[in-house]
């Protein structure tokens, strides 16, 4: 089942999603994520946890290879291993585009959008609703 | 000031050196001392945006050294960056100031020893820390500031052997 109740094969125009992070915060995001909209498909997870520069470039690198027509990398902050190896794996692999600083919100907009939007066009969407998400709630003296 | 990091790190810049050195050290410039990634204009774009608010500089060994003493006497901090203990013999030999060297991450390859989590050498590590620890360079094992800090010499019997 994909997320949002579809039976569906995965449709030809879905944007695949990768997400890379430090220790095992891509596990449970797809956990909360999952917890949210029930068991999805397309999402592969990825840890850089032990790995080099290199192998972990390698590890992206085998991830991506099979997107036929693009795709998406969720890392977890800019400047961090999994971004710039990120940038540096997919620059043979078409059009891979990288959002960081993945959050639950953006994740579950994803998930609902991804047979929607082109890669970039997502990307864009994606990265104004994980900065939307992110606000401030002052307590109010009662 | 300048120098307040000298690390051996085979991932550069990521997160470690960014968020927990650069909350504790604060510094205004990094250099990425690196051939291979100076070699590459990509790559080179790519380290120079990776660090929002700090100079990110990167340079060849023989660059370094010749710029490594006007750093020093630079305002504010600076981390220095290499991605591995031959990279940083290489410029221990050719400036003096680069003796005191934090090992921050070496991860695994095939044909390297485990002397942590993070910390692996072959004999071609352990030739080029010899000839640091020849220098009078302290190579310290830390990953992160909250972590202990211990010699790379005290995980490796075979260095002193």
């Amino acid at each position: 089942m994909s997320a949002g109740g579809e039976e569906n094969a995965t449709p030809a125009s879905r944007v695949p999603a990768l997400i890379i992070t430090h220790a095992d915060l891509a596990q449970s995001l797809v956990r909360a994520a999952e917890s949210v909209v029930g068991p999805f498909t397309d999402v592969t997870l990825l840890s850089n946890l032990g790995l080099s520069r290199d192998d972990l470039e390698l590890a992206i690198e085998e991830h991506v290879k099979n997107w036929a027509n693009g795709g998406l990398l969720f890392t977890d902050f800019w400047g961090g291993s999994c971004h710039l190896c990120g940038a540096s794996a997919v620059r043979r692999h078409g059009e891979v585009v990288i959002v960081t600083g993945v959050n639950l919100p953006l994740l579950l907009d994803y998930l609902y959008n991804r047979d929607r939007f082109p890669v970039g066009e997502l990307a864009e969407r994606l990265q104004l609703k994980g900065r939307e998400s992110i606000r401030v709630q002052r307590g109010t003296p009662a | 000031m300048s120098w307040v990091l000298h690390r051996i790190d085979d991932r550069l810049i990521h997160g470690q050196v960014l968020v927990a050195w650069g909350q504790r050290l604060d510094p205004e410039r990094i250099w990425v001392v690196d051939d291979g990634v100076a070699a590459s204009p990509w790559e080179r774009d790519l380290f120079r945006e990776a660090a929002p608010g700090v100079d990110v500089q990167v340079m060849t060994v023989t660059d370094a050294a010749n710029a490594y003493a006007t750093e020093t006497a630079a305002p504010g901090g600076a981390f220095l960056l290499v991605r591995d203990l031959i990279t940083a013999r290489r410029l221990a030999e050719a400036v003096a100031g680069a003796r005191d060297w934090n090992v921050g991450g070496l991860h695994y390859a095939p044909g390297k020893d485990k002397l942590n989590d993070y910390v692996y050498l072959n004999d071609e590590d352990r030739a080029a820390a010899r000839v640091l620890l020849g220098l009078g360079a302290t190579l310290s094992v830390q990953d992160v500031p909250a972590s202990r800090a211990v010699s790379l010499t005290s995980l490796d019997e075979e260095l002193t052997a």
